[in-house]
């Protein structure tokens, strides 16, 4: 495959399959595997035995990481990454740099240009102005958590 | 990065679970042989969220068993050289540390840590400013910036499948991700210290 060696996730370039690909965000990968684990709960009593070390792993992860310490919470979650994939889907991005976004959740357009060097370089003209406007809006969903 | 992909896989089942349950026992083979496995081209397949189609079988001359074509949709993980991404320290020593997101295991090397930051050897082995402000040891959160991917093959995962659930077949795993990283860039090193919180 020749796009192997020039795989780089700061210029984009991460393969027609996974740009085309639907990108999960941390907070929605906790709510599938969650839900999943749960399933699991349901048929087995020691529902960490059967699942992969991959999946734990993934779970105590995405948990960690998504910002969500409360594992009840998962409705009022819920609201939140629709609400994100929304207002992000404004600003003409790709899967792979709302995702970026949503997970680390810069503060600064300075910050979110290092993060997504490609929001700068592929040419959409996306002025300091509209990066600020759009990290705006990514703060507001957060203070709702 | 996570993704949720569309995979295709031939499932070969042996005629004694050819009845009622025949779509059931293909999609347990399915979630049995395939999560937790790892791939270079698709990286780790976290979990199986739904099977979209099962294929019309076909009869393998001379043995009985029948190939079924599944596809299914599943989570994966996939790290990309470049990507930044925030991960969990696991281990510390003087040639730098390593970290994981996920599953996938994450390596930065001394030369990619600050030059302010020096090792520190002892109970708790770390990387300090010098004003100590800044610490790096097991257990921080760390965002850094994936700089080079590597797909191992099978001789690590004989360690790695000692703690692996029983009915994990040997050999599904054919390869592992390991990633170099650095966090001597703007915008990266240390998210959160334990020894604060």
């Amino acid at each position: 495959m020749s796009g192997e060696e020039e795989e780089n996730a700061a210029e984009l370039k991460i393969g027609d399959e996974f740009l085309k690909a639907k990108c999960l965000m941390n907070c929605e990968v906790a709510i599938i595997l969650h839900h999943k684990y749960e399933q699991l709960q349901q048929t087995s009593d020691d529902p960490m035995n059967q699942v992969s070390q991959v999946f734990e792993k993934s779970l105590q992860y995405v948990k960690r990481f998504s910002r969500y310490k409360n594992p009840d919470a998962v409705r009022q979650v819920r609201e939140y990454p629709s609400s994100l994939w929304k207002i992000l889907s404004r600003y003409q991005l790709a899967e792979f740099e709302l995702c970026v976004l949503g997970n680390l959740c810069p503060e600064t357009v300075e910050e979110a240009i290092a993060m997504v060097p490609s929001i700068k370089t592929r040419g959409r003209a996306h002025d300091d102005e509209a990066i600020e406007k759009m990290l705006n809006d990514l703060s507001l969903i957060k203070k709702f958590e | 990065m996570f993704f949720h992909i569309v995979l295709e896989r031939n499932m070969q089942l042996h005629p004694r679970h050819f009845g009622r349950n025949l779509r059931e026992h293909i999609i347990s083979k399915l979630m049995k042989d395939v999560e937790g496995t790892c791939s270079g081209r698709h990286g780790f397949v976290v979990a199986i969220t739904s099977v979209e189609n099962i294929g019309k079988g076909l009869i393998r001359d001379g043995t009985g068993f029948v190939t079924f074509p599944v596809k299914y949709q599943c989570v994966v993980f996939r790290p990309f050289k470049g990507e930044i991404l925030e991960a969990v320290v696991s281990m510390v020593n003087k040639m730098g540390f390593f970290a994981e997101a996920g599953p996938v295991q994450i390596f930065v090397s001394n030369h990619l840590i600050p030059d302010d930051m020096e090792f520190q050897s002892g109970d708790m082995p770390n990387y300090t400013t010098s004003d100590g402000s800044v610490k790096i040891q097991k257990d921080s959160e760390v965002r850094l910036k994936i700089i080079g991917t590597r797909v191992d093959a099978t001789e690590i995962d004989k360690n790695i499948s000692q703690s692996r659930p029983k009915w994990d077949p040997a050999g599904s795993h054919p390869s592992r991700f390991f990633c170099i990283g650095t966090i001597k860039d703007d915008f990266l090193g240390v998210i959160n210290d334990p020894t604060t919180i």
